[in-house]
């Protein structure tokens, strides 16, 4: 095995800066002459905002601005666009109300921007906000989103609070494989809301040059472009030749840093206004608030089932809480990314789905690691264990029996997607081996005489992830291509940049992307830099989310290291005298077939910026960009399984083993592969056991709003993960990768509850809580005394 | 938000009722207020420094009383301003029981809401600190009750014994509460730690008090010689800063 190579476990060469704290994070950036932002929220859930009196908070020293709603408004600043427009079932687009980044008529969530003050220190700028002034005339709050379509409208463009009765696969087919069923199980299940809490809070600059008429927005961004898109095209209306946005290092997203902010949006709009750079960073209580918050569904299953196990039909009704305003990618993460996952790894042949998304006076939602997958694997693993135990089937065995089988690839799903290929058994195979299943009924009798309870529980998830192919994102109504870019850029010292449009915040790409070109051009691993997070050095890309770095833009930088092997080629044919046909490019070195003459990839780096030797019309220089937009999604499946302890005096809950056994396709760095695998466990675990957004159902007030009343996991929550692969290599990208970024967390609920729920005998909802886990156990054990 | 309270006084209602509307009380036995002022006859406002947890704030609050029963019971409804703290709204029944003669028992209802940081960051704070400020309330107010009844009981002796004691140095039970531990200073605008305004206050319901009433008369004179407005706003403070800080 390579020692820097594809599939080498290489120490992530990021870690030396950021472990030292080198790294350079939004907040750590200063630009001359820099003013700081404050952002008044509105402590209100749901208000009309009369008006705002500044003045007193104008008087203060070192205020330099204060902006409302109004001003932006008089300057024609437009509205935070929702990039993805769902048709619902009734033909009609999703109901699409204003999202300005300051508000103009009402305040829709505690939280919501009501004006900012700019002064030249932060104390400052927190002082004045101080003695603003606002008249709220308080509306009724709508935080039951099961309530939502009796309750006050929150938008006049949104009746009933609806945003779209959405629905995917076919009814009556459906309903007719129900008629037929023998069994059907039935579940209704929460989701639980969760913040996202990335390391890093939210940032950002605004700078604008009055020399250039340009501006520059440092942003904690996971999709630069993207920023810069919606910043020009949408909202300040500006030409993208005259806004750089640069994502320098970002200390985590899980999703939530893809979004377009009023905060960055405001920063950038105000630094002409006032003529100076704007900075805001957000207070971790700001992102309690503000950062786009993920999941949120209550959802009704329902799984027909035959005599002997078949799945025969799926039905799910779920409502999917779309918070104030819609985010920038808020309503495809509860549809396509959602219904599209509900037949699993399963022959379901009759599935249908209903999504409701509904609009509450609480914080947007949109993608969270994982991103509507999580939602569907949860939705299908919890209703099949539930049969299982209906059926009194063994759940491995009722999986194994309705698993989509390798001959079958590529398999049409009911429910839209194309899996190109899978090799299911396998991996449950080893995951029950790995976790001895075959003794798992002589532990439960070890724990039961020691007073615990202990359950066993499975998930068989699959995701669909490298998002995405345009065309079919496209026809679902993206307002985006989900393509993407790369930039390979010899030097003539035989060096390499490379551009990438992927964003890194967290998952390594300099150290992935690094050992992917080294591989590909034969050059050593030290000699590659990666470049990306900057929209003035990089060639457009779409970022990073779900899952699609290796897959979309590894494809990409391996497309530009064949267009800059081609060309090579022509250059050592011309410098060896023979035809570029009779040249082969193999570990770095352009050889003529046959014979010992051959070139290094320096060489004919240096010689296309020397071109004094050269082929006749061709153009100097080696430098390549490719595009790559994916064919289809990839489809990462696999098997986790956990196992648990609780004890029936604390109710707490021990993760005594847990077992992963993945299929991404080819492994690029097994380290980064697993490490991803652990974090996303550790997110799923957190929700399943600690985590829960909780508002105020009268007020709408955030009571789970700091780290006091929000319970993240902690390392002495985990066992050590036992993680292993299978491969099956994707089919249609140049690499065979799939995509690990949010397995871990897709997979991890269901498992968990699973075994929760096998441990407790009874149905619990998300966060399985020592509280909530405690009084079932006692109801349990006083059951069992009488 | 929903919290309630009981506690146990060692001095009749009528003068619990009395302390309870009495401003200059109420300003001594409220953590950290700062200022009570009157903005008409049914409300006041008052200001107070106080800490939940990680927010620590000036709030602004400002009340209004209904159902008035005295000496029994009233509701009380307000709201609180804490600026980048947040606020707090509500309204409270407050009720007074005699248990006895020498003890009168306080139970009061509130139903409040709070909002921004105040209920972001202290949620789980907010329980411990209600209890603890309620707790460093009532000690103070029944100290300061019972004192000022102790104080107005022996004086109504002393009355009784002799016959020669001038009626204005018990006639008002209400002033009496400042002499929190100088009982052997004159009961007229003795107290050191009563504010200039207090002591002025004072001296006039002093002045205004009518010769001759002992005990009984305090009983009889719920406002204890105040003006109605000064016991209504000092109860309202109250009750308002509990929804404040309380709840």
């Amino acid at each position: 095995m390579p020692d820097t190579g594809i599939g080498a476990s290489v120490k992530r060469k990021e870690d030396y800066r950021f472990l030292t704290g080198k790294g350079h994070y939004t907040d750590d950036l200063n630009r001359p002459g820099q003013l700081y932002a404050c952002f008044l929220r509105s402590p209100l859930a749901h208000a009309q905002v009369k008006s705002v009196n500044a003045d007193e908070a104008r008087k203060l020293d070192g205020v330099v601005a204060i902006f409302t709603g109004q001003d932006m408004a008089d300057d024609g600043v437009g509205s935070l666009p929702c990039g993805w427009v769902v048709t619902d079932r009734h033909g009609e687009p999703h109901k699409a109300p204003p999202h300005y980044p300051l508000v103009r008529d009402k305040a829709r969530y505690v939280g919501d921007q009501v004006a900012m003050v700019i002064a030249e220190s932060q104390a400052r700028a927190r002082e004045a906000a101080d003695l603003i002034e606002v008249d709220y005339e308080e509306l009724d709050p709508v935080i039951d989103m099961s309530e939502a379509e009796r309750a006050t409208q929150i938008h006049e463009e949104a009746p009933g609070n609806l945003c779209f009765d959405w629905e995917l696969g076919d009814k009556s087919a459906t309903d007719e494989a129900f008629a037929k069923a023998d069994t059907v199980a039935k579940l209704d299940l929460v989701n639980n809301r969760l913040v996202p809490n990335a390391m890093e809070p939210r940032a950002a600059i605004g700078e604008y040059d009055a020399g250039s008429d340009s501006y520059t927005v440092y942003s904690t961004s996971q999709n630069p472009h993207l920023l810069r898109l919606i910043l020009c095209a949408f909202v300040l209306n500006l030409p993208e030749t005259k806004v750089r946005v640069v994502a320098p290092d970002v200390g985590g997203g899980f999703g939530s840093k893809i979004f377009a902010y009023a905060e960055e949006t405001a920063c950038t709009w105000a630094s002409r206004k006032v003529g100076r750079p704007v900075k805001w960073t957000a207070e971790r209580g700001e992102s309690f608030l503000t950062d786009a918050h993920g999941r949120d569904h209550i959802t009704h299953v329902e799984l027909a089932l035959d005599n002997s196990g078949k799945f025969l039909g799926l039905k799910v009704d779920t409502k999917a809480n779309l918070g104030a305003y819609l985010s920038s990618f808020s309503t495809c993460v509860p549809t396509y990314l959602y219904g599209t996952l509900l037949a699993g790894q399963y022959t379901t042949p009759a599935i249908h789905c209903n999504v409701k998304g509904m609009f509450t006076n609480t914080a947007p939602v949109d993608a969270y690691r994982g991103a509507g997958r999580p939602e569907a694997t949860y939705v299908v693993e919890r209703i099949v264990e539930v049969a299982a135990r209906e059926l009194g089937m063994d759940p491995a065995e009722l999986r194994r029996k309705n698993f989509i089988q390798p001959e079958q690839f590529p398999y049409q799903t009911p429910v839209a997607l194309n899996y190109d290929t899978g090799d299911y058994e396998p991996a449950l195979d080893k995951a029950l081996q790995m976790i001895d299943y075959k003794n798992f009924s002589q532990r439960r009798t070890e724990s039961e005489r020691n007073g615990k309870l202990r359950g066993i529980g499975f998930s068989a998830y699959i995701e669909a992830c490298g998002l995405a192919p345009s065309a079919v994102v496209g026809s679902l109504g993206a307002g985006v291509g989900l393509w993407e870019s790369a930039q390979v850029r010899f030097n003539a010292t035989g060096t390499v940049s490379v551009f990438t449009g992927s964003h890194s915040h967290g998952q390594g790409h300099e150290t992935t992307f690094s050992q992917l070109a080294a591989d590909r051009l034969g050059i050593p691993y030290e000699n590659v830099e990666i470049v990306h997070g900057d929209t003035g050095q990089i060639p457009m890309g779409m970022g990073t989310y779900g899952s699609r770095s290796l897959a979309v833009g590894g494809s990409a930088i391996s497309k530009a290291c064949d267009k800059v092997i081609e060309k090579g080629r022509k250059i050592a044919a011309h410098l060896l005298e023979a035809s570029p046909d009779d040249v082969e490019f193999k570990d770095g070195k352009f050889t003529v077939s046959g014979t010992d003459k051959s070139k290094t990839m320096a060489e004919i780096a240096f010689t296309a910026y020397v071109p004094h030797n050269y082929p006749e019309g061709l153009e100097p220089g080696l430098d390549e960009t490719a595009f790559y937009d994916p064919l289809n999604f990839t489809y990462p499946a696999g098997v986790h399984i956990a196992e648990v302890e609780i004890d029936p005096d604390t109710g707490i809950t021990e993760i005594k083993d847990w077992v992963a056994v993945d299929d991404f396709g080819r492994v690029m760095n097994p380290m980064i592969v697993e490490g991803q695998v652990h974090g996303g466990i550790a997110q799923g675990v957190g929700q399943a056991l600690y985590e829960n957004c909780v508002y105020d159902k009268e007020s709408g007030q955030l009571v789970t709003g700091s780290y006091m009343d929000y319970c993240m996991p902690r390392a002495d929550n985990f066992p050590n993960f036992r993680v292993d692969m299978t491969v099956s290599e994707c089919t249609h990208n140049p690499l065979g990768v799939k995509g690990c970024g949010e397995a871990g967390a897709i997979a991890a609920p269901a498992a968990l509850m699973n075994a929760v729920t096998d441990a407790l005998g009874q149905e619990i909802d998300m966060p399985a809580s020592p509280e909530k886990v405690w009084r079932i156990a006692q109801t349990r054990i006083q059951q069992a005394a009488e | 938000m929903e919290m309630t309270g009981e506690y146990r006084i060692e001095a009749p209602r009528d003068i619990v009722w009395e302390a309870l509307n009495d401003p200059e009380i109420l300003r001594n036995c409220i953590p950290g207020c700062e200022e009570l002022d009157k903005t008409d006859e049914h409300s006041f406002e008052a200001k107070v420094k106080a800490k939940v947890g990680p927010v620590n704030s000036r709030f602004t609050g400002s009340v209004s009383l209904s159902n008035m029963n005295p000496p029994e019971s009233y509701t009380i409804s307000g709201e609180g301003k804490g600026g980048a703290a947040g606020f707090a709204k509500g309204s409270a029944d407050v009720h007074l029981q005699a248990e006895n003669d020498q003890v009168t028992v306080l139970t009061y209802k509130a139903n409040a809401k709070v909002g921004g940081k105040l209920a972001q960051l202290g949620s789980r704070l907010i329980d411990g600190t209600a209890q603890k400020m309620a707790s460093e309330f009532f000690s103070e107010f029944e100290r300061q009750v019972s004192e000022k009844y102790a104080l107005s009981s022996s004086a109504a002796a002393a009355d009784t014994a002799d016959a020669t004691t001038p009626p204005a140095e018990e006639a008002t039970a209400a002033s009496t509460s400042q002499t929190s531990d100088q009982a052997t200073e004159p009961p007229v605008g003795e107290s050191a730690e009563a504010s200039p305004a207090a002591a002025a206050s004072q001296s006039t319901s002093s002045q205004q008090a009518a010769p001759g009433r002992g005990e009984t008369s305090s009983t009889k004179q719920s406002a204890g010689g105040l003006p109605p407005a000064v016991w209504i706003g000092g109860a309202a403070i109250i009750v308002v800063l509990l929804l404040i800080l309380f709840v």
